[in-house]
């Protein structure tokens, strides 16, 4: 969980990642973000995430991002 | 011979007053439904405001916003969109240029207008929407109007850290709209998939030809390009036939395998433009698409949106990289040297463009505008004014213009167009930043800032998220003792170069 708010924090530092859940849904991050996220995030943890994994569920917080990076380790 | 767009409005909105004009996830709004509210819209403000007049508008991403536009030009006055999730700094300086002493915003901006350093009045487009509207005055209104007149004025980067209002006049956009519909062959029936903000250049083909030709726009709702796994469903649900898109947008799809989801089954026409086209994302398309009409486009905002085209006819590999092809009709490019002299074939020119699609310069700054909309320096016998891009290009052996990059530093990242003075000059404003130099890691598509000083890197960003569009907060930062300087004191942007990973 660190790894990932410190890959956050340097994304995007004026977001409150701690308790944001509505990431997507709300617009706080853009396609842009997503994008460059989606690099980091399978390069860190060693994981593909897949276009069927690009739904707003998984991205809304920090809890689901790293919930389905747990469940894409365990893949 | 037309004389303002609101010539074309009249006769769709005549032609097709039932049929679906603009349509967003929460609902449709007819050509005749439409046409009214410009007309209400219209009627409310020829009685405030003098012709000839700039109306500053800032309005959501949904379908009552072109008719705010529309309504400001029924007027007889001209629009300056402004995209109300843009910070505060940004609009305010957006608002110093254009200082247009009324402001239309729809409900969901209005407490963001009233944050702004705006002292003239503010119009809520919800009360103002059934507001009966008076034919004579707004037949006036539409008499003050030739084609020469100011349909808009959009705001793009400026190198020294303000915006600049470009201003386009209404016979500019129409050549532009009808010299692209020709290459695309645009009828009522195609429907437009918009991905552009609406306030952006890129937005003006999905309301114009509606608005020209009787087709019909789908606004796709922003999240669907965050994750765009039902982004390609969309299309398919409102059977979208053809898409405007930028090339970031057209690359995202494809970089983030949303074809293994679902196709566009629909879809005939594709046209990017905006930057260089990396293919083997457009190889993406191909492979899927093969019998997609593909029209890369090049040109800036001051010469209405795009000025020369290349239809895709091969089969593009990983490294192909596109010509931009021919003029579009009423276009005219020729390629300048250095001193002034033509460019010989073959040989690498400054792009300049001219013909009636030339903007009206930027607003409020003749200065600025002096400088790039100059006399033809080939031409001593009459008036011809053409634009200086500042874009590098060569024709080959059949005629075909070939792109060679800015002979400045202007960027384009994310479909945006960033001059990388502004974002230095943005920096040197904080606090704890005494020198730096921004740069552009094309491969990577990522904007980075080098600096000098105490701030820290979150400090930085948080500046810029607070004061500037999202698409211009440099992604990486990185803090040295000191900028590397040439021999002649500039800074060493090669070496500097050599932290790109």
């Amino acid at each position: 969980m660190d790894e990932l708010m410190e890959i956050l924090q340097e994304l995007r530092p004026d977001v409150d990642f701690e308790n944001e859940t509505a990431l997507i849904t709300d617009g706080v991050l853009d396609s842009f973000d997503i994008v460059a996220l989606v690099g980091e995030l399978n390069d860190a943890f060693d994981i593909e995430i897949k276009p069927n994994n690009l739904v707003p569920d998984n991205f809304n917080s920090a809890k689901a991002m790293m919930a389905l990076i747990e469940q894409l380790q365990d893949e | 011979m037309e004389t303002s767009v609101l010539n074309r409005l009249d006769r769709t909105a005549a032609a097709y007053h039932d049929k679906v004009m603009f349509k967003d996830e929460h609902g449709e709004i007819t050509f005749g439904a439409f046409d009214a509210l410009t007309k209400s819209v219209g009627t409310y403000l020829a009685k405030k405001i003098p012709a000839g007049q700039p109306v500053a508008v800032m309005s959501g991403r949904h379908i009552l916003t072109p008719s705010c536009f529309l309504g400001a030009v029924r007027a007889g006055c001209f629009y300056a969109p402004m995209d109300g999730d843009m910070p505060t700094t940004r609009l305010n300086q957006i608002l110093s240029v254009i200082q247009s002493k009324y402001m239309l915003v729809d409900k969901a901006h209005l407490e963001t207008a009233q944050s702004l350093d705006f002292d003239g009045e503010i119009i809520v487009f919800e009360d103002i929407m059934n507001t009966e509207a008076d034919e004579a005055l707004l037949e006036a209104r539409a008499a003050t109007l030739t084609c020469t007149s100011p349909l808009y004025v959009i705001f793009t980067s400026g190198s020294t850290g303000v915006p600049k209002g470009v201003i386009t006049a209404h016979q500019s956009l129409m050549c532009y709209i009808d010299s692209v519909a020709k290459v695309l062959s645009i009828d009522d029936t195609d429907v437009f998939g918009n991905q552009s903000p609406l306030d952006y250049i890129a937005a003006v083909r999905d309301i114009y030809f509606p608005v020209t030709f009787g087709a019909s726009t789908y606004i796709i709702p922003k999240n669907e390009f965050a994750v765009p796994t039902t982004l390609f469903e969309t299309l398919n649900r409102e059977k979208i036939t053809a898409l405007c898109w930028s090339v970031a947008g057209v690359e995202l799809p494809a970089k983030l395998g949303a074809f293994d989801v679902a196709k566009p089954e629909y879809l005939k026409k594709l046209c990017f433009s905006g930057s260089v086209m990396p293919c083997k994302y457009l190889k993406i398309w191909q492979d899927n698409l093969p019998d997609v009409l593909y029209v890369n486009q090049y040109g800036p905002t001051e010469a209405t949106a795009s000025c020369t085209y290349y239809v895709v006819k091969e089969k593009v590999n990983d490294d192909t990289v596109l010509p931009i092809g021919k003029p579009y009709d009423n276009y005219r490019v020729t390629l300048l040297n250095e001193d002034n002299t033509p460019t010989p074939d073959g040989e690498t020119g400054e792009i300049c463009v001219s013909g009636p699609i030339l903007a009206l310069g930027y607003y409020g700054n003749h200065e600025q505008s002096d400088k790039v909309f100059m006399q033809n320096p080939l031409n001593d016998k009459y008036r011809e004014l053409i634009y200086k891009t500042g874009d590098l290009g060569s024709f080959d052996k059949d005629g075909v213009l070939h792109f060679h990059g800015r002979k400045d530093r202007q960027i384009k990242h994310l479909g945006h167009r960033i001059e990388l003075g502004e974002i230095e000059e943005t920096a040197k404003k904080i606090n704890g930043v005494t020198d730096c130099c921004s740069l552009y890691y094309k491969d990577k598509a990522t904007l980075y800032l080098f600096y000098t000083g105490n701030a820290t890197s979150k400090d930085i960003v948080l500046y810029f998220r607070q004061n500037m569009p999202a698409f211009m907060v440099p992604r990486k930062l990185i803090n040295l003792e000191a900028l590397p300087t040439l021999p002649n004191g500039k800074t060493d942007m090669q070496t500097l170069k050599g932290y790109f990973k």
